[in-house]
């Protein structure tokens, strides 16, 4: 058994929700992230991944369900604070201070501080210290955001949609970043976006929500094995449902494609089976037809 | 977390700063001209027996500078608009609650320093501008007996540090309950002005009962010594019935100093109104009247003072405990 498994889990919740007045942001959400995974949060706008990051990092309260991270309920403690990094997606800093500024202030207020690797990826990535963060580039101040987040060596890193504002490559030197940082060791990220692409770079872990629920959590290569695509001549499908899950059924005049769960084998052999790729997956889970859930991932830069 | 408090304001000190430096070097050199003006006439006033004219005869300041003076009563409002309603409100709308929030100390610590800070630095400022007008209206006060008068009560002694403090812990809860800074800024203008018309008018004048004290319209009225505050004059009846009383409104007409009431008169006096008030006044005394003011003593100015800054300072701690709350329990 691979001993990470054996460690607690980073997170675990457990029926987690979240409600604003009447409107539910998150319902029943049980999942696991297992410690040193970098998870894919995916879903569509509106789809409850801002308020399960932010129930995580205690910004926000949950109103029913348990959340456990690091072994613990998310709290205001500065233990607990210490070992949390997290990046919203607006990427708030203090726009009239400096990046400088910024590393200044967090030596003040953390008890684990690696200043000097911030200066040092800043600057290897050219992004000016000394100049007020609003004048910089959306690249930057990303850039400056996660470094920022680093240098308290957190275990935990949660970061909202961080490259959905970035040009391609800024959004590679930002992914390359963070998987330096994952390299180093004893780091778990939880890293949500629309964009299923870069994800898979990098992601060995994935968490699908839509509609306020969670679809699918687990091990990139354990989900992807659990799945299969069939292709066949259009017909009934209500053989295949006995014993798989049917996800979503394509049809045209003459053909069926279709994305079923579980790995019993297919009695038919009309049936073509071909394994699924995770951005195939995310689609099947996300949209009935394809094109509005293509359009809804690739939107950049708007609230969830 | 002093140390952030201090790099996100400190442009903000700076400016604060100069205009009280500009503020009291104006109120320095005026506030000497006077007090040697002031002595001047004292000493020749002395001389000639006409100290008792003085009030009357002797203008100390400028109009620019008195207008100057009685515009400080809008410090603590401005305190409260620029540092008080932002102070939580922006960090909502820019977002950087969640990254301060992010760092490990508590939100109790964030609130506490920033709050903190502001509050101390509003008080500073207020009691410094207080200090200066106070010392600079040293002449005024003992030549019009004025300090206790509305207006004058408010923006000198220790009262401006209260209404700082107020101002500053409305625009923070103000801020924090609405997480805008616009919205924030103009609902704390609203409140704390209302509050301290309120308080100004309706309560001081009953933070001790007043004291009562009757006059003859025929002598000089012997009416109480140094800078009292008048808080009523009337008229009394020969039944010793009060006729007339300010609160009923209307007309007044001053005896001494004192405005009185003259709501119901006698018809057969009212026609001498109009012949000044020496003859009206003999009208009134021959048919029985006498005045009747309410008034508090010159020695109850710093009590007032006292209550009055305390009820702001209550005002202030509670608003700063219903921020603490709200930041300590609600979402980010």
């Amino acid at each position: 058994m691979d001993p990470l498994d054996t460690a607690p889990p980073a997170i675990e919740t457990r029926g987690l929700a979240k409600r604003y007045r009447k409107v539910t942001a998150l319902t029943d959400c049980t999942i696991t992230v297992p410690e040193g995974r970098i998870s894919a949060l995916i879903g569509p706008n509106g789809a409850g991944k801002t308020t399960l990051l932010r129930l995580l990092s205690g910004l926000a309260r949950p109103s029913g369900g348990e959340v456990r991270v690091l072994g613990g309920m998310p709290r205001q403690e500065p233990a607990f604070l210490a070992e949390i990094g997290f990046v919203a997606q607006e990427i708030p800093l203090y726009r009239r201070l400096s990046a400088g500024d910024h590393i200044a202030a967090g030596t003040h207020l953390n008890p684990r501080w690696d200043a000097a690797s911030v200066r040092q990826r800043l600057k290897s990535l050219d992004v000016p210290l000394g100049q007020a963060v609003g004048t910089l580039s959306g690249g930057q101040r990303a850039q400056v955001a996660l470094s920022l987040t680093l240098a308290k060596r957190p275990r935990l890193l949660l970061l909202d949609e961080p490259v959905a504002a970035l040009d391609p490559l800024a959004r590679r030197q930002f992914l390359a970043t963070l998987a330096d940082a994952v390299a180093a060791g004893g780091l778990t990220v939880v890293l949500s976006s629309h964009l299923v692409a870069d994800l898979e770079r990098v992601c060995d872990h994935l968490i699908l929500l839509a509609a306020s629920r969670v679809q699918l959590c687990g091990d990139i290569d354990t989900v992807l094995a659990e799945h299969r695509v069939l292709v066949g001549p259009r017909k009934d499908t209500t053989a295949i449902e006995r014993t798989h899950r049917l996800v979503q059924a394509t049809h045209t005049a003459r053909q069926s494609t279709l994305l079923i769960r579980g790995r019993g084998p297919i009695a038919d052999p009309a049936w073509e089976s071909a394994d699924v790729g995770l951005e195939e997956l995310v689609l099947g889970y996300l949209g009935q037809g394809a094109p509005p859930a293509i359009a809804h991932l690739t939107t950049v830069g708007e609230d969830s | 977390m002093t140390w952030l408090v201090w790099r996100q304001h400190r442009n903000q000190a700076y400016v604060a700063a100069a205009v009280l430096a500009a503020f009291a070097v104006l109120l320095l050199v005026t506030g000497r001209q006077m007090a040697s003006q002031y002595q001047s006439a004292l000493t020749s006033c002395a001389a000639g027996h006409t100290c008792g004219n003085l009030a009357g005869s002797l203008t100390l300041s400028t109009p620019v500078m008195s207008l100057l003076v009685t515009l400080t009563v809008v410090v603590p409002c401005l305190l409260g608009v620029f540092w008080g309603g932002p102070l939580v409100a922006r960090e909502f709308e820019t977002g950087t609650t969640q990254f301060a929030w992010m760092q490990s100390i508590t939100r109790g610590r964030w609130l506490t320093a920033k709050a903190g800070w502001a509050l101390l630095a509003a008080a500073v400022w207020a009691g410094a501008v207080s200090a200066l007008v106070t010392w600079w209206s040293g002449p005024l006060n003992a030549l019009n007996n004025q300090n206790f008068q509305p207006g004058q009560f408010d923006i000198q002694g220790i009262v401006p540090i209260g209404y700082a403090l107020f101002a500053v812990a409305l625009g923070i809860a103000v801020g924090t309950l609405l997480r805008r800074t616009l919205p924030a800024l103009a609902i704390t203008i609203g409140v704390f002005t209302f509050l301290r018309l309120v308080i100004g008018q309706d309560l001081r004048a009953h933070y001790l009962a007043p004291l009562t004290m009757t006059f003859n319209f025929l002598h000089p009225p012997a009416l109480p010594k140094g800078s009292y505050w008048l808080v009523s004059g009337g008229l009394v009846g020969p039944g010793g019935q009060v006729v007339s009383n300010p609160a009923h409104g209307g007309p007044s007409i001053s005896f001494g100093g004192v405005p009185v009431s003259i709501a119901n008169v006698p018809a057969a006096c009212r026609t001498l109104l109009f012949q000044g008030p020496h003859e009206f006044g003999s009208c009134l005394a021959a048919r029985g009247y006498y005045g009747l003011i309410t008034y508090q003593p010159a020695d109850r100015y710093w009590t007032f003072q006292g209550i009055e800054t305390g009820i702001f300072v209550a005002l202030a701690a509670a608003l700063i405990a219903v921020t603490a709350v709200v930041i300590l329990r609600r979402d980010a």
